[in-house]
């Protein structure tokens, strides 16, 4: 093995990637907690974008009481790198999410972000947060179907121009001028019907993959030339949140930053949240004690996979991949894909469908290490890559060793 | 008269180009405006990428498609020569989460669609707690699959050989808890009485709940009869609660991928699909049919492929996988081995085909792997069985349905109670 490369192994395993600033004072606090309180008495003037639900009834009828929506609102708190002072902001901030009116689009897509975000995922308040704020203008959620609906969406982008929030699920089909994908009665591609409501919107927030890299359309030889939602609209604020599926508690947080203080939340040179992909799914993996052990899944169904030992060797990409699944988890928190034994596959990473996918061993896979902070990540893409899992494993037994003889001597 | 409609709220588009004659819809072409290209992205690639890519063809069946290219790489596996015998924890596993995704479709498409669609008839709003009801029962019964596979959409925890998960009696009893859950919102919101007075039942009018009144308004628009197509029927993937074989005029437990064929469509990337040239219905109606329970074959004597019985067969399916899927944790013993082959083998040369019953139907999976790489990969929908146009020979099989139709409004009910899907359809 060439030094670059053990050089490289060692860096990827010792340098810390969380760069996120989670500290930044007193005084930034508190002229952050004025401009919110300011800000939420403005949206609560306003009237009420969408009143088919009401949140507190729903909530009563979703059987949770102030107790359980209280503690949502805490650990959303944290989630957004926020103090705990400003718990009752949030909570105050989710209840007036019917203010912000949002448009939600499909695109190139499988649909799975809105099963996901809408019908099937989320910890409990996030899912009937969501039902609240997009009810309206959801193609599959919304009452009105057909010519109707049609007509529902024209008024709203009227109507809120320059207020809404956009939301695109789906890729954007560019080959045969687009007529892989087209909408409405008028056959209006994905591509023009994008721009026009990407035109009025305040903000624009490519969920998923397919949305914000073009996903698996774009998977190589990418048959329809598809392209993420970045690709295409320009002059207008973007946020993406990438995986497959994008994860729910995300999308509120993004949400509920912009309703808390009327911006997007700060974000990497990929325009995702830092808030939510300031670290690796490997920084905060429940296997990560086995992983510094050197303890592995070898095979599928053997003692390690028993004994649920770190799955690098069957081709995580854990240490790879920017996102909090490791944290949040899916489907209300009940699990997450190395929870039952299965790798990583790096699906909120740009071209994880031709790197990444299955447990392919790192060395085949064409991947380049990420280190530092979230933006020399994906800027300075500075790393040889990985020559094989195997050897890539031989070689961490050392760079652990060293990372701790570093540490101490840091400490020292 | 030629005229247009759109169908939306099916996780995508179609467009129906109906030809009336004399107030009656006397033909349709279907389409649907989209297209992807995922086979073609499967070409030359890691035999295994398929399991990452494929469930992504869509977002409500991703799992069906996950088991399906599983069980395409075993099936090859097997005929190379290469033993794969499944443990039947890994079976009772695979099973139950297939059977959690075919729940939580059926929830959907009946709160979400079926429901809301017939109640626009009679110009009447939709309750939104419909909403909440959909929402509700899909998450809880999505969450117990997620207990095993991980996560809901998008899971890859099966693997050639098993499942990678290895689930304590902690995740059972949690699962078994989701599930009792939802089978107590079916007793209370969906048939308004519980499961063993429901197996008791003797007419649909027995039934109560929100069931009832799909049914009663069925009645009152006088459809129950209605959307009759060729009463052909077929299911390929193995079940065990449900019967593979064919059904055309009589009973045949044979079946055999051979018989497919595809058909390129003017004017559309779907493909439709024939077995021995011939349409068939693919879906719970079809697994119904199979089964031969006397209930369905009562009904099935006196309405043939109706309306009516398509709706019934969906619903009833729900209970039916909802007390199966109970029975499966109770049984699962946690000491059998969760895979039983370690690796792949290097450079596989294989040959397989994987078939699912998914929650519209039969899905299909070919793959042909040489040297490791995938040379060939076919995708059957069972949306492409039901949903497309037809052949040169005959229309298709919802096409055939909604001849008759009085208006756009009954044709498109007609319509979705095939449960509609447009990115599975096109992929």
């Amino acid at each position: 093995m060439g030094k670059d490369t053990m050089e490289s192994v060692k860096k990827l395993f010792t340098t810390q990637s969380a760069k996120v600033d989670t500290n930044r004072g007193g005084e930034y606090y508190t002229d952050l907690y004025e401009t919110c309180r300011k800000r939420l008495d403005e949206l609560k003037a306003l009237p009420v974008v969408n009143n088919k639900l009401d949140f507190q009834e729903t909530i009563m009828d979703e059987g949770l009481d102030r107790r359980d929506f209280l503690k949502w609102a805490s650990a959303t708190t944290a989630m957004l790198m926020l103090p705990a002072s400003f718990t009752p902001l949030v909570a105050e901030a989710a209840q007036v999410m019917n203010r912000i009116p949002v448009v939600w689009i499909e695109l190139s897509d499988c649909a799975g972000n809105s099963e996901a975000l809408l019908r099937s995922d989320g910890p409990k308040i996030d899912k009937i947060v969501l039902d609240i704020i997009s009810l309206e203008f959801h193609e599959t959620l919304q009452a009105a179907a057909g010519h109707q609906a049609e007509k529902q969406l024209e008024e709203a982008i009227e109507l809120f121009k320059g207020k809404y929030l956009l939301f695109v699920e789906g890729a954007v089909p560019l080959g045969m001028d687009g007529q892989y994908g087209t909408i409405g009665a008028k056959a209006e591609t994905f591509k023009d019907h994008l721009l026009r409501l990407a035109n009025g919107a305040a903000a624009v927030i490519a969920v998923g993959s397919c949305a914000t890299y073009g996903g698996i359309p774009a998977a190589a030889p990418n048959p329809t030339q598809s392209v993420g939602v970045m690709d295409v609209v320009s002059g207008k604020p973007i946020i993406n949140i990438p995986a497959c599926p994008a994860n729910p508690s995300n999308m509120v947080g993004v949400v509920l930053h912009y309703v808390l203080t009327g911006k997007i939340p700060e974000l990497d040179s990929l325009l995702r949240p830092k808030f939510a992909f300031g670290y690796r799914i490997h920084d905060n993996c429940e296997r990560r004690a086995h992983f510094d052990a050197g303890e592995y899944v070898e095979e599928w169904g053997d003692n390690g996979a028993k004994n649920n030992f770190c799955l690098y060797k069957m081709g995580c990409k854990g240490p790879m991949t920017f996102n909090n699944c490791s944290i949040v988890r899916y489907n209300e928190a009940v699990n997450w894909p190395i929870g039952v034994g299965r790798g990583c596959i790096g699906c909120s990473e740009p071209d994880f469908w031709d790197k990444y996918a299955y447990e392919r061993p790192m060395a085949n896979a064409n991947i380049k290490a990420p280190t530092g902070g979230v933006e020399k990540t994906v800027d300075e893409f500075g790393l040889a890559l990985l020559t094989a899992a195997g050897i890539g494993i031989g070689i961490h037994a050392v760079a652990s060793a060293v990372a701790g003889k570093k540490n101490s001597e840091k400490d020292a | 008269m030629k005229v247009k409609y759109l169908i939306e709220k099916i996780e995508g588009e179609a467009e129906l180009e109906f030809d009336f004659k004399n107030g009656l819809v006397d033909n349709v072409n279907i389409y649907f405006p989209f297209y992807r290209g995922i086979e073609e992205i499967l070409k030359n690639r890691d035999a295994m990428d398929a399991l990452v890519i494929t469930p992504r063809v869509c977002g409500i069946c991703n799992h069906a498609h996950l088991i399906a290219s599983v069980r395409a790489i075993e099936n090859g596996l097997n005929k190379a020569g290469i033993n794969i015998d499944l443990t039947q924890k890994a079976i009772s596993l695979r099973e139950f989460t297939l059977s959690c995704e075919i729940v939580q479709s059926h929830f959907k498409w009946f709160y979400l669609v079926a429901l809301p669609q017939l109640l626009n008839l009679d110009r009447m709003k939709c309750p939104d707690n419909y909403i909440l009801k959909a929402s509700w029962a899909s998450t809880n019964i999505v969450k117990a699959l997620a207990i095993f596979s991980g996560q809901w959409p998008h899971a890859s925890y099966a693997v050639p050989g098993g499942v990678s998960c290895d689930p304590t009696y902690e995740d059972i009893i949690q699962a078994e808890s989701l599930v009792d859950e939802v089978i107590r919102f079916v007793e209370n919101e969906l048939i308004g009485m519980n499961i063993d007075e429901y197996h008791k039942r003797k007419e649909i009018s027995n039934i109560k709940g929100d069931m009832a009144i799909i049914f009663g308004m069925l009645d009152k628009h006088n459809m129950k009869a209605k959307g009759k197509s060729y009463d052909r029927f077929a299911v390929f993937g193995e079940h065990p609660i449900f019967q593979t074989g064919q059904y055309n005029k009589k009973y045949s437990n044979d079946i055999d991928f051979a018989h497919i064929d595809e058909h390129p469509q003017h004017n559309s990337k779907a493909k439709s699909v024939t077995y021995k040239d011939m349409c068939y219905e693919v879906g719970p109606l079809a697994r119904a049919i199979m089964t031969k329970n006397d209930f369905m074959l009562n009904l099935h004597d006196k309405y043939k492929d109706s309306v009516l019985t398509r709706v019934y067969a969906r619903l009833d399916e729900t209970i039916k996988l909802l007390v199966h899927i109970k029975s499966l944790l109770a049984n699962l013993n946690v000491k059998e081995l969760s895979c039983t082959l370690a690796n792949m083998p290097k450079a596989l040369e294989a040959d397989g085909v994987g078939m699912v019953e998914a929650a519209r139907g039969s899905l299909i999976h070919q793959s042909i792997i040489k040297d490791g790489k995938i040379q060939k990969y076919n995708i059957i929908t069972p949306t492409q069985w039901n949903l497309s146009s037809g052949t040169q020979k005959e229309a298709g099989i919802a096409a055939q349905a909604i001849k008759g139709s009085v208006s756009i409004e009954e044709a498109t009910f007609i319509f979705r109670t095939f449960d509609v899907c447009s990115v599975c359809t096109t992929h």
